[in-house]
């Protein structure tokens, strides 16, 4: 089983999802984070105040998946969050030992 | 209870099968009273029995020793997964030693025959002393029920002991149960309509119930307590035993102690007809409107008794003081003709006058004003005149120059929700019965539809003082919002669509609007302002979620959308206060943000391409149309060359009436060369001015206000292909001088008039006023921020200037550009407190201001400004 760790602009998360759900996977993580990478910050001035963004908004995805449909997933991941501008995001991808359902505490794969 | 022993086998049968009658009982149909009635007996009938037999089995007699039933298995409403509350009452230390294995070999066997015994122990002493920090445990006591043990040590309890305590301990109980149900109440944000609510413990549930029956108890049989009457008794039973029956299905279905109403139970319940007498057949949905209606009848009560205030018991000094000062309650402050406010609420004075539906309205607007909440007595009291048909009605249709008033108050949602509650909003406003306790399923909504709406209203009114960082970027923007009744009134419509068999709620949503309108007397204006912001409530949102706010394209994209700087402030609080009435968690700081950046680049962009956008005046077919109409013997061509050149914005900010009127101005150029127009507005004044652009127009105009003592607000300064500059100034009167002398108007004007002429001059107007303003210092310090954009335009050049406010400031900027030759094409004012952030358009000889000259510019401000 593989972790499957994305950080992709918030305009691309619909269309990301909506691909994932096309390509059978249904289960995943949301969160709203900021950051950065080579991207720069933005500055707006309003009313001589200046409001910048250092860290950007982002989306972070995380799913977990059997390994079967890793490349699957990252493929589908690589064709819906690409813009082709600086701030597409990066996708990381870790090992999964182990992954228990809590109600019935199912194992492995079938837990997922 | 003597009697012979039982095997706790056959025990704990007769206890299975009791239960499993008194259940099949109740989905047979019997009524949730005698189900509670039926538990409550057969657990009193057991617990009896097993003391007798823990009794027999340790010392045979109870001398000393009682079980008392507290809480709700006190009051008999037992449920069916509710604990047992049981006290074990000891008349000393020695007999609560003694009686250990007793109690222990009781719980035991409780447990083991399925009752969930929660039971505390105390000696009699005990009972008596107050604990500050355990007030749960003294109002559970108030439900105290003799069980099983020695009935005269129950009695001496009962009696003799805690009656003289609790009467001396009520402000303490009074002030803790208060304390606890506010917390309570607070945890479930204060409203009753939960999509899936907790029949127990949410407002209107039957904690509600048993709060303000102990509330009733403390308070006691004071001559002047607003107890219920008789209607509102059957009202009360009638809620509670359908909250009953509800909790006693949730019990039986969940297989525990889980009072959550969920989506999937409240269909079901519904299809049982749960609680219900008649035959109607209900779908979920209409189920639970009959739910909210007695949850709205337990938490009213609930608040009647929570707002009578406890006497705080004085001493007999302090009883003789105040006697003296003849202190009673607070003063009544006459704050209209039919009511006052006392005490931070407004009570009615002249109850006759609530037949008069203007003077009711009336006191919802003193309460939208000035933030004071009506009392409950005169609550009650328009709730008699409504719920009462017979009586007769004057007045009954509200103007839309009150509801305006009442729409543009700093605190709407004061004078709304109760005005909701009562029912006199779906009385004025019809289209919103049909979200009235709309459930809709959803997974992110925790509300009603109505109550949805109702709180984007109370998120937009705390903006005056923002409770978290989430809103300070958003207060600014709603203090200084113009025309707030259109937002208002276009946040109660914007989800009414969603109770109406429509396919898309937004399209149901302006049906209403267009059948409220016209009955409520909007003008075209308002109803088109308020259709925009109904049609595209969510687009900010969809375009936050869904598009690269940091792309200039996608600004570019919503600004064509949105139009104006006007609909961008409205649309943008529309869419903080939507969001943030969905749930709680709703609006994160993330989004919050997401939706300021996409405002304030928005903002940025119609400032920056103000001059871009120019009339072609023979394409505005509709407006020239209504034009020539209200102008009446004007033709199309003179319409024409007056509107050529002018910035779209000027029809933003100007309604069609508006621009006919400056239009008759235009027309009388030929015969005065100066026209002028003085009006009162909400805050202030405003003066619009019509002439042929000259240099130092503006800050001579500026500089007249300022020497008038005028505080200018907010300006637009506008020139059409012509060459003709039509000016309008908002300002404050400081002195009152226009306010008070009206005289002094024309005088005004003629002032205005002269200077602009060369009559006279200007320097002795303003030297007169110049100590004045110089006594006054700034309570907060702005810092100067002078900046300069040759992009934005491709023909002037953009400055920028934010500083600290003081009068003739305005006046002063202007001096310094006509000082340095800079023609003011467009001109945007405008103040925030203590800010003024003016934006100019400029040229210079035609052109753009070279960098040498934006150099000196700086410099002259600078020096200007510090």
């Amino acid at each position: 089983m593989m972790k499957v760790e994305a950080v992709i602009q918030p305009s691309r998360f619909e269309s990301v999802k909506e691909a994932l759900r096309e390509a059978g996977v249904e289960g995943m993580t949301v969160t709203e984070v900021r950051g950065h990478g080579r991207q720069k910050g933005h500055t707006e001035v309003y009313r001589g105040r200046e409001y910048t963004v250092d860290l950007l908004p982002k989306i972070k995805l995380e799913l977990v998946v059997a390994d079967r449909l890793v490349s699957t997933v990252v493929d589908t991941i690589l064709k819906t969050a690409k813009t082709g501008k600086i701030g597409d995001g990066k996708i990381f991808l870790t090992r999964v030992d182990e992954a228990i359902r809590i109600r019935n505490e199912e194992r492995g794969e079938s837990a997922l | 209870m003597e009697g012979s022993s039982i095997p706790l086998s056959m025990l704990g049968r007769s206890c299975d099968d009791e239960r499993r009658r008194i259940r099949h009982e109740f989905e047979a149909g019997a009524s949730a009273r005698a189900t509670l009635s039926a538990l409550c007996e057969g657990a009193d009938r057991h617990s009896q029995q097993v003391f007798s037999e823990a009794l027999r089995a340790s010392r045979g007699r109870a001398e000393g020793f009682c079980l008392l039933a507290l809480g709700g298995y006190g009051r008999r409403m037992l449920f069916p997964y509710s604990d047992l509350d049981i006290l074990f009452l000891f008349e000393n230390e020695r007999a609560e030693a003694e009686f250990k294995p007793t109690i222990a070999e009781f719980s035991r066997t409780m447990w083991d025959l399925g009752f969930r015994v929660s039971s505390a122990g105390r000696t009699v002493d005990e009972c008596k002393r107050i604990e500050e920090d355990n007030a749960e445990f003294h109002l559970a006591l108030l439900d105290r029920r003799f069980l099983a043990g020695d009935q005269e040590l129950f009695e001496k309890l009962d009696q003799r002991v805690l009656p003289p305590s609790e009467k001396q301990a009520r402000s303490f109980l009074f002030s803790q149960l208060h304390r606890l149900t506010r917390e309570r109440l607070a945890r479930y944000g204060d409203t009753i309509f939960h999509l899936e609510p907790n029949v127990k413990e949410a407002p209107g549930g039957l904690r509600d119930y048993q709060a303000a029956y102990w509330l009733r108890q403390i308070l006691g049989d004071r001559p002047d307590l607003r107890g219920a009457n008789a209607a509102e008794e059957e009202s009360a039973a009638s809620a509670v035993e359908f909250l009953g029956a509800i909790r006693c299905f949730l019990h039986y279905s969940n297989g525990r102690n889980d009072n959550t109403l969920t989506y999937e139970q409240q269909a079901e319940a519904a299809e049982k007809s749960l609680g219900v007498a008649d035959s109607i057949q209900r779908n979920a949905a209409e189920w639970m409107r009959l739910y909210f209606r007695h949850a709205r009848t337990l938490n009213r009560q609930l608040l009647r008794y929570l707002d009578q205030k406890m006497a705080t018991p004085l001493s007999l000094r302090e009883r003789l003081f105040s006697a003296a000062k003849n202190v009673t309650r607070p003063e009544l402050e006459l704050s209209g003709t039919n009511y006052g406010i006392r005490g931070g609420q407004i009570e009615v004075t002249n109850l006759t006058a609530l037949s008069d539906r203007a003077a009711m309205y009336a006191l919802f607007v003193e309460s939208s004003r000035k933030g004071v909440p009506l009392s409950r007595e005169a609550e009650r009291s328009i709730a008699y005149v409504l719920s009462h048909s017979e009586l007769p009605v004057r007045n009954a249709a509200i103007s839309w120059e009150m509801m305006k008033d009442l729409l543009a108050g700093d605190h709407p949602g004061v004078a709304l929700r109760p005005m909701h509650r009562l029912g006199l909003l779906n009385e004025i406003l019809p289209e919103m019965r049909a979200i009235d306790s709309l459930v809709v399923r959803d997974f992110y909504h925790r509300y009603t539809v109505d109550e949805h709406s109702l709180r984007t209203i109370e998120h937009l009114q705390e903006l005056a003082e923002p409770p978290d960082a989430r809103g300070t970027p958003f207060g600014p923007l709603w203090k200084s919002l113009e025309r707030r009744e259109l937002l208002i009134f276009a946040l109660l419509l914007h989800d009414v669509g969603k109770g109406l068999p429509v396919e898309n709620h937004v399209h149901g949503s302006l049906e209403a609007l267009a059948s409220a309108a016209p009955r409520l007397g909007l003008d075209s204006v308002e109803e088109a302002e308020v259709r925009f912001l109904i049609e595209r409530h969510l687009d900010m949102s969809a375009t936050v979620q869904r598009r690269d706010i940091f792309d200039p394209a996608t600004v570019s994209a919503f600004a064509a959308g949105v139009g104006t700087l006007e609909r961008l402030q409205r649309l943008c609080l529309l869419t903080y206060a939507d969001i943030h009435a969905v749930n709680p968690e709703a609006l994160t700081p993330w989004k919050a943000e997401m939706l300021w950046q996409l405002f304030v680049a928005t903002s940025n962009y119609f400032s920056r391409t103000l001059d871009r956008d120019r009339l072609h005046a023979i394409d505005e077919r509709s407006l020239l149309e209504q034009v020539r109409t209200l102008a009446k013997s004007a033709s199309t061509a003179e319409i024409v060359r007056f509107l050529e050149g002018f910035p779209r914005r000027y029809l933003a900010v100007h309604s069609a009436a508006e621009i006919a009127a400056h239009f008759g101005l235009y027309q009388k150029l030929s015969a005065a060369p100066l026209q002028t127009e003085l009006k009162t507005e909400r805050h202030g004044f405003s003066l619009t001015l019509l002439t042929a652009d000259r240099p130092a127009l503006f800050s001579t105009i500026a500089g007249v206000l300022a020497g008038w003592g005028m505080d200018i607000l907010k300006a637009d300064a506008f020139a059409n292909s012509a060459g003709v500059v039509l000016d309008t100034f908002h300002f404050s009167d400081l002195h009152r001088t226009l306010e008070l002398n009206p005289s002094e108007r024309e005088r005004f004007l003629n002032s205005l008039r002269a200077v602009l002429g060369n009559k006279t001059a200007l320097e002795p107007l303003l030297q007169s006023r110049d100590s004045a303003s110089r006594a006054r210092a700034p309570k907060v310090a702005v810092p100067t921020r002078i900046s300069f954009d040759d992009t934005a335009s491709a023909h002037c050049t953009l400055l920028e200037v934010v500083a600290q406010d003081r009068p003739g400031l305005l006046y002063d900027m202007g001096s310094a550009l006509a000082r340095l030759s800079c023609n003011i094409e467009v001109a945007l004012i405008d103040t925030e407190g203590y800010k003024a952030i003016d934006v100019f358009y400029l040229t210079s000889g035609g052109v753009k201001l070279t960098l040498q000259k934006q150099e000196s510019l700086r410099e002259l401000l600078q020096g200007t400004l510090a």
